[in-house]
């Protein structure tokens, strides 16, 4: 019994179905992200299927290690509601920022400015797409703050290393969007709280009964 | 919801009551970009009342949004049911409102974050945007104070207070980067050094003030030398530095030939002085035997040598071993 409640407290445990109705989740509202992003966008949306574990704050540092690289742009979005919460961080690899503007309608002059507007519009549209589908099927709502870009005013890096953080494990979805015809590519990575766990885990095993 | 119909005018009022007076703008628009909604924070800081905008088109009434960029916005939340977002950062405000503190803030307008919300009606379908705008002039002017502050911070620590040349740690840094450029591509790059002849005389003929501003008409007249691509530096106490990227060492004696000329025929005026002053220079182009960048400076240091040994008020040419 001890043994059980201290590996409780070290690390957070996916069960094996709990992970495969994570995964469904996340097809289905993947599935209905791509519709509406391709109506929006009017280009077609090609959606790897959707990456689930339970991951620490160094493993997803090493995951999103690229950021450093110039070529990729990251933006952060927190979401929040029916007693989940955590953040959303979209990576744009080697993205043409002309490519972003010509799909995202944008035909002001691109300075520096446009260069953030576009990557926070783009992130709002493609996060809240993929997360409105989780959340209507999990019979929740979420509140989103407004998208905040990395390096801009802090480096990732050193957000997920320092001893500030307050968490051992988060659990990530991850996902990768391209959008055909366009010079476009992003990774979505939803960390979700570690907090948040048990209430999604009863969500989870009511759907799964 | 409502148990009575009287209940639920007495709801509709406390919630008409909260819109009204809670301290952010709300504004309803519809389908066409009509305004249906304009609480009391939006009417007092327009002086627009609510039956002045209430029915009108958003983009008629307030000319300085941008219609293209509202409706591409807009357009993404009916469509996606998902809110949109815009900050101060990308765009200070959607609603030009003036500064409304005359004493306590800095602010020209106020600095603005909107939210745009969906807004479902009774059948499901998206009918309405409603704009949440928050007041974040306070934070935006403190950002951008504390910006500037460490812009000018930067300054001030890579720049020697008396002559506004880089001080010699900056200027160093410089150096060492030229040279690690220069062990890689071995391009041309001279570095010049030089001092001011018999300076302690000038200092104890005229006074420390006296000195000080022949300090500083020598690095005016380096500043008026040198090209933009040239990084100059005081390097001590009568000591200037100059590094000459792209630039072989015949070219850097033209420059050199220059400064010591234009130093010679003008001498620095203080007070009612007129103090004639000359300096001696040193050059030294990059070559590959150089071991570091301080054995760079040594060089350049033992041709000024000679100058000074010379006679002063001339240039010599490190000649590196064969």
């Amino acid at each position: 019994m001890s043994n059980i409640a201290t590996q409780k407290k070290h690390k957070t445990v996916l069960k094996e179905e709990q992970r495969d109705c994570l995964q469904e989740i996340s097809n289905v509202a993947m599935g209905q992200a791509g519709d509406h992003l391709a109506r929006l966008l009017d280009s077609f949306v090609v959606l790897s299927i959707p990456h689930v574990a339970i991951l620490s704050p160094s493993e997803i540092a090493m995951a999103v290690q690229t950021i450093d690289d110039n070529n990729v742009s990251g933006v952060c979005q927190g979401f929040i509601g029916g007693g989940i919460a955590g953040e959303a961080m979209l990576l744009f690899n080697d993205t043409s920022f002309v490519d972003l503007a010509k799909l995202m309608n944008f035909e002001e002059e691109l300075s520096e400015a446009a260069e953030r507007e576009l990557l926070i519009d783009a992130t709002n549209i493609l996060v809240g797409a993929l997360l409105r589908g989780i959340a209507e099927q999990l019979d929740i709502e979420f509140s989103f703050g407004p998208p905040a870009i990395l390096g801009q005013h802090q480096e990732l890096d050193k957000l997920l290393v320092s001893e500030s953080v307050r968490w051992n494990h988060a659990l990530v979805i991850e996902v990768n969007y391209q959008i055909e015809g366009y010079n476009v590519q992003c990774d979505l990575l939803m960390v979700i709280t570690e907090n948040s766990l048990p209430r999604l885990f009863k969500k989870l095993d009511y759907l799964l009964d | 919801m409502f148990a009575t119909n009287n209940d639920m005018m007495n709801d509709f009022r406390w919630i008409m009551d909260v819109v009204q007076n809670v301290d952010v703008g709300l504004v309803l628009l519809d389908r066409d970009y009509n305004i249906l909604l304009w609480n009391s924070f939006m009417q007092n800081h327009s002086a627009l009342s609510a039956e002045d905008v209430i029915g009108s088109n958003l983009f008629e009434s307030f000319p300085e949004i941008d219609d293209k960029w509202f409706h591409r916005k807009a357009e993404s939340v009916y469509l996606l049911k998902n809110s949109a977002f815009t900050t101060w950062e990308q765009r200070p405000y959607l609603f030009r409102f003036e500064n409304y503190r005359p004493i306590t803030s800095k602010a020209e307008f106020m600095y603005q974050n909107s939210t745009f919300i969906p807004i479902q009606s009774l059948n499901g379908e998206t009918s309405n945007i409603c704009l949440i705008i928050y007041d974040v002039t306070e934070q935006a002017v403190n950002n951008v104070e504390l910006e500037a502050a460490n812009k000018k911070l930067e300054v001030i620590s890579k720049t020697d207070g008396l002559t506004g040349l880089l001080n010699r740690k900056s200027w160093e840094e410089h150096l060492n980067k030229e040279y690690e450029r220069q062990k890689r591509y071995n391009e041309d790059c001279t570095l010049i050094i030089f001092d001011i002849d018999h300076f302690k005389k000038v200092n104890d003929n005229y006074g420390h003030p006296a000195g000080d501003e022949v300090i500083r008409q020598t690095a005016r007249i380096v500043n008026q030398c040198i090209r933009k691509t040239d990084i100059a530096g005081r390097y001590g106490g009568e000591e200037y530095v100059i590094l000459l990227p792209h630039t072989n060492v015949d070219s850097a004696k033209v420059l050199a030939e220059r400064i010591r000329k234009k130093i010679e025929a003008l001498p620095a005026q203080y007070e009612d002085q007129s103090i004639s002053y000359t300096v001696s220079l040193g050059l030294c182009g990059y070559h590959p035997k150089l071991t570091s960048a301080t054995a760079w400076i040594d060089s350049a240091d033992q041709a000024l040598y000679q100058s000074k040994e010379g006679g002063r008020n001339q240039y010599n040419i490190f000649q590196p071993p064969a």
